[in-house]
């Protein structure tokens, strides 16, 4: 495949395999089984990956300074446990993983963590998950898509640790088979309407830009003329989609994949403008370079190598700040994907480092994490200091000074709620296919030729319903045999002491990742002391810290 | 109920908790509460303005169906134009039944706005506003429930529904205000009830154990996101009744009705729309998708769109009048934009925001008129041009909401409802 030629496909692990697997055992010692009596260890120093200077650390602080805010005091142990099992993971701790962590007084646990996370099986499938939303959506494609396909290649590209450059300039180029190489699918998902919504779609996600405005005139606010748009466009002439039948078991001929391929075009890009002249447009990239006219070119392949041209910072640039948003809540420049002069970003020094020692890594993701988490403003508290008299309590959304809160995504909270109640074990069916039926009640897409969808995840009546009274919390609760709720009730059996204290701490931590505090746990105890049938207690306690904010919040 | 407790599952009363609960148990306490939410709804009802905004995604093809062109060689297209119940407004032949309705409702035949993107375009027309990405605009169905929603005391219904999508959100007014989404009008609305085992002993038990994490979460974070989750779950706690159930069930509805309104998701959707509106919900939309018609526009619209459309707001406009519901429930008709008076070679339109048409009435505005007009071909506006934001203030206007009415937004600054817009003294006095 030409797209592959000369490029490496994978990379050397940056992390020392020896330093991971050490790590790995660590954890593995600390996550033994709970007994009955254990508490929270006495909170070990702040150790939130300071024994190395984040090049981030002096530009926020420098920029929490000129603002005069107050910056949150640094997470605790148990915020930040939730916050990078969910950032990195896609889902909250288990029990023994918080047990664990927050059990341990090791130095350096938090940079461990990261590096244990970032080297972790699920980490490759939430990122592959969070990036097929991002290129091709969550509603149903149509039998020509083959989504599973394209987020295992996906996995993949993130388990390999393969450099972003490299991974754009792929899907961007996909040739082939959609079952057979997966990032085909990316353009095969777009291709309609002239291709339109692969143009808008390659522009924001991988160059930060949006240019779909001008697909219909020049860009009032910036330099974006109509002709840029179909510039772009024009790159995705010659494209071939042509659907393959084979044999299928019962002997009949049926649909089997799509076979997309390019080829050679001297065709332009026409459009209207609005006095009602026809343009034409050649393909053109953004900084004006156009391409050669000839057999040998094969016009994706160009765009894919300007897009990924060391020269330009579009690439790094958009990926800091997506990636930032993604772990702040919030980008340096926001919509994440509309970066230019007439959008500023609210710290625009702090977004250049952080871009140039992106790209200087060789576009290493797993590094641009790190920078990220261990930085004073991934590591800062939910919690705002109180300032002061004055209103507001010094937290600026554009500062970075107090962590944002953050609805979790439906996938993050499925799997959350999983983790949790690990409903999937009782049922026996496959979690994959539980995992889609109930996910599909949440997403609902339009039908316009844009592509978009509204994900009517955060918080409305019918989702908090369903989060209330749905199949799926019944399910987590019913104390089926296999269920944590029924392994909390077996293990409390077998102990000598106190099951009430141990069984509360157990929920607390399998919802929240925390202990109780004294106040929620002397409630719980009253609770289960003033009514007979505990099961049903427990499975209140249980329903209310599922549904509740701090659950569902990534703080 | 005053609005801090209605505010928080914490904040239910427990007069008003037992009501729930003995509603659920059909006791003679359920009957009372029943009986005094009556009494309630009907007192208000006699004043409460509504709006059901009939909401056409895609961009509807205003040439084919409000503002038609026999007379334009190229861009005509095959529809004729019909006589209808206003004196000398023509409408589609397609739209038979709403054109015996049509001296209800005013044609704006000269709408003129910049956004032809869907997101844009639907952005604009339920905000008023053109993206930005400073701030995030409230939908206008959101303000005009902060707004008169919440004069209601009592009441259990959200104040702003959509129907068959989502609509466009509350903005930085909040997710307490962002519409509840009925995904399907013709299903029981899911998961109203809790499970079989949960008694009402049990579910004070939860309702009181969340309260308190609630609490505590919130007075450590500070949070508007905390404080948005505690008011959606309060919200939802209040719908949790047979009650609820019931009102947005239309098995109830006679035969002849739901065959008038026609059975699908639109025509079944203004069918709850009325129901809705009766109940005092203030913000109704129901949506029709599909307009996005750049090919084979003409087979779309007269097989499948028009019938479909033609059913349900006819049998909406007549059924609000006949009840004597249609002086204080105003009507709107649109979409993201019009769709182009050129043909394309594939017989369809593309999308058109220079020169299309809106339809308004009911709420006691003045009625079967035509206002502003497009030239022979339908390229540009030949009289009055009329903004989105005069539009908007028409809308503002005739529920009776201020027209000085504005917010603070999140990074400090005024946000008015109505921004530049005149309201149009054609419809409004």
């Amino acid at each position: 495949m030409i797209a592959r030629e000369g490029r490496r496909i994978g990379r050397p692990c940056r992390v020392s395999a020896a330093a991971a697997a050490g790590l790995v055992i660590t954890l593995v010692i600390l996550a033994k089984p709970a007994t009955a009596g254990d508490r929270p260890a006495p909170k070990p120093p702040m150790d939130a990956g300071s024994e190395r200077e984040n090049f981030l650390d002096p530009l926020l602080e420098a920029a929490w300074k000129d603002a005069g805010v107050k910056t949150a005091a640094p997470a605790s142990d148990e915020e930040f446990l939730r916050r990078a099992y969910l950032d990195l993971l896609g889902r909250i701790p288990s029990v023994e993983e918080a047990r664990s962590f927050l059990g341990t007084r090791e130095s350096g646990k938090r940079v461990k963590l990261i590096e244990y996370l970032l080297n972790h099986v699920d980490f490759p499938k939430h990122f592959a998950t969070e990036w097929t939303t991002l290129l091709i959506g969550r509603s149903n494609q149509g039998r020509r898509i083959d989504r599973a396909a394209l987020t295992a290649w996906l996995r993949k590209q993130f388990a390999a640790d393969r450099p972003w450059n490299d991974v754009v300039y792929d899907l961007v180029t996909a040739t082939g088979s959609n079952r057979e190489n997966g990032a085909v699918n990316y353009t095969l998902a777009h291709l309609e309407s002239e291709a339109v919504p692969l143009t808008a779609r390659t522009t924001r996600l991988f160059l930060g830009q949006q240019i779909q405005c001008t697909q219909c005139h020049d860009h009032p606010n910036n330099d974006w003329k109509q002709s840029d748009f179909w510039g772009i466009n024009a790159f995705f002439r010659g494209i071939k989609a042509e659907e393959k039948n084979a044999t299928n078991a019962a002997g009949l001929e049926t649909y089997d994949h799509t076979e997309l391929r390019d080829e050679p075009s001297t065709a332009t890009a026409r459009f209207e403008r609005r006095n009602g002249m026809m343009g034409v447009a050649f393909p053109t990239f953004l900084d004006g370079s156009k391409i050669g006219i000839g057999d040998d070119v094969i016009r994706r392949v160009e765009l894919g190598k300007m897009i990924v041209d060391p020269k330009s910072d579009l690439l790094p640039r958009a990926m800091a700040n997506r990636m930032w948003a993604q772990f702040m809540g919030r980008g340096f420049v926001n919509p994440v994907d509309d970066i230019g002069p007439h959008n500023v970003a609210a710290n625009p020094e702090i977004l250049d480092a952080l871009a140039v020692a992106f790209r200087d890594s060789k576009y290493d993701v797993k590094q641009l994490i790190r920078w990220i988490m261990t930085s004073r403003a991934y590591q800062a508290s939910s919690v705002a200091q109180r300032a002061g008299g004055s209103k507001g309590g010094g937290q600026d959304e554009g500062l970075f000074n107090v962590m944002l809160l953050r609805p979790m995504t439906p996938e993050q909270l499925f799997d959350s709620l999983l983790t949790a109640t690990e409903a999937h074990k009782t049922a026996g069916g496959r979690d994959d296919a539980k995992r889609e039926a109930w996910l599909r009640q949440f997403l609902f897409a339009f039908g316009n030729d844009e592509g978009d969808e509204a994900t009517s995840f955060q918080g409305t009546i019918p989702q908090s319903l369903m989060m209330m009274n749905g199949e799926l919390m019944k399910d987590a609760l019913s104390g089926k045999s296999g269920s944590f709720l029924a392994n909390v009730l077996e293990q409390a059996r077998k102990q000598r002491r106190a099951p009430a204290p141990y069984m509360i701490d157990e929920i607390y931590l399998a919802a929240l990742s925390r202990f109780p505090t004294t106040k929620e746990r002397n409630m719980a105890m009253q609770y289960l002391q003033a009514f007979p049938d505990s099961l049903y207690v427990l499975q209140d306690l249980f329903w209310a810290l599922l549904n509740s904010n701090e659950f569902i919040l990534i703080h | 109920m005053t609005s801090s407790n209605m505010a928080s599952p914490g904040g239910l009363s427990r007069r008003h908790f037992l009501g729930h609960m003995a509603a659920t148990s059909l006791s003679i306490p359920a009957l009372e509460f029943f009986n005094t939410l009556r009494a309630n709804a009907a007192d208000v009802r006699k004043k409460h303005r509504s709006c059901i905004v009939l909401w056409m995604s895609g961009g509807p093809s205003h040439l084919d169906i409000w503002d038609l062109k026999p007379d334009s060689e190229k861009n005509g297209g095959p529809f004729r134009p019909i006589a209808t119940s206003a004196p000398g407004v023509q409408i589609s032949e397609h739209m038979p039944n709403t054109a015996k309705q049509m001296h209800h409702l005013n044609i704006l035949r000269s709408l003129d706005s910049k956004e032809g993107n869907h997101d844009r375009g639907t952005y604009l027309m339920h905000t008023g506003y053109v993206p930005n990405p400073t701030v995030i605009h409230p939908g206008w169905g959101s303000s005009c429930a902060l707004e008169l929603g919440s004069q209601l005391s009592d009441f259990n219904l959200p104040h702003c529904v959509s129907i068959n999508t989502p609509g466009v959100g509350a903005g930085f007014l909040g997710m307490s205000y962002t519409p509840f989404m009925v995904q399907n009008p013709n299903a029981p609305i899911a998961n109203l009830k809790p499970p079989g085992e949960v008694d009402e002993v049990r579910l004070e038990r939860r309702l009181r154990m969340l309260s308190q994490v609630e609490n505590q979460f919130i007075g450590q974070r500070q949070s508007q996101m905390a404080v948005d989750h505690k008011a959606v779950y309060s919200k939802t706690i209040r719908m949790m009744n047979p009650r609820t159930k019931s009102i947005f069930s239309l098995d109830s509805e006679p035969a002849a009705v739901r065959e008038a309104y026609g059975k699908g998701s639109f025509g079944s959707g203004c069918l709850m729309a009325r129901r809705l509106v009766e109940e005092g919900v203030t913000y109704v939309e129901v949506a029709l998708g599909g307009w996005d018609t750049h090919t084979n526009n003409f087979d779309a619209l007269s097989k499948r769109l028009l019938p479909e459309l033609d059913k349900g707001m006819s049998a909406l406009v007549a059924d609000l009048a006949s009840r004597g519901l249609l002086d204080t429930t105003m009507i709107v008709w649109m979409g993201e934009f019009g769709r182009t008076p050129r043909i394309n070679q594939n017989a369809g339109r593309d999308h058109w925001p220079r020169s299309w048409s809106v339809v308004m009435g009911g709420g006691g505005m003045k009625s079967g008129q035509v206002v502003g007009s497009t030239d022979k071909d339908g390229v540009d506006v030949s009289d009055r041009p009329i903004g989105v934001m005069d539009m908007i203030a028409t809308m503002t206007k005739t529920m009776g909401i201020g027209m000085d009415t504005q917010y603070t937004t999140p990074l400090g600054r005024p946000l008015k409802i109505v921004d530049g817009g005149k309201p149009l003294p054609e419809l409004v006095g």
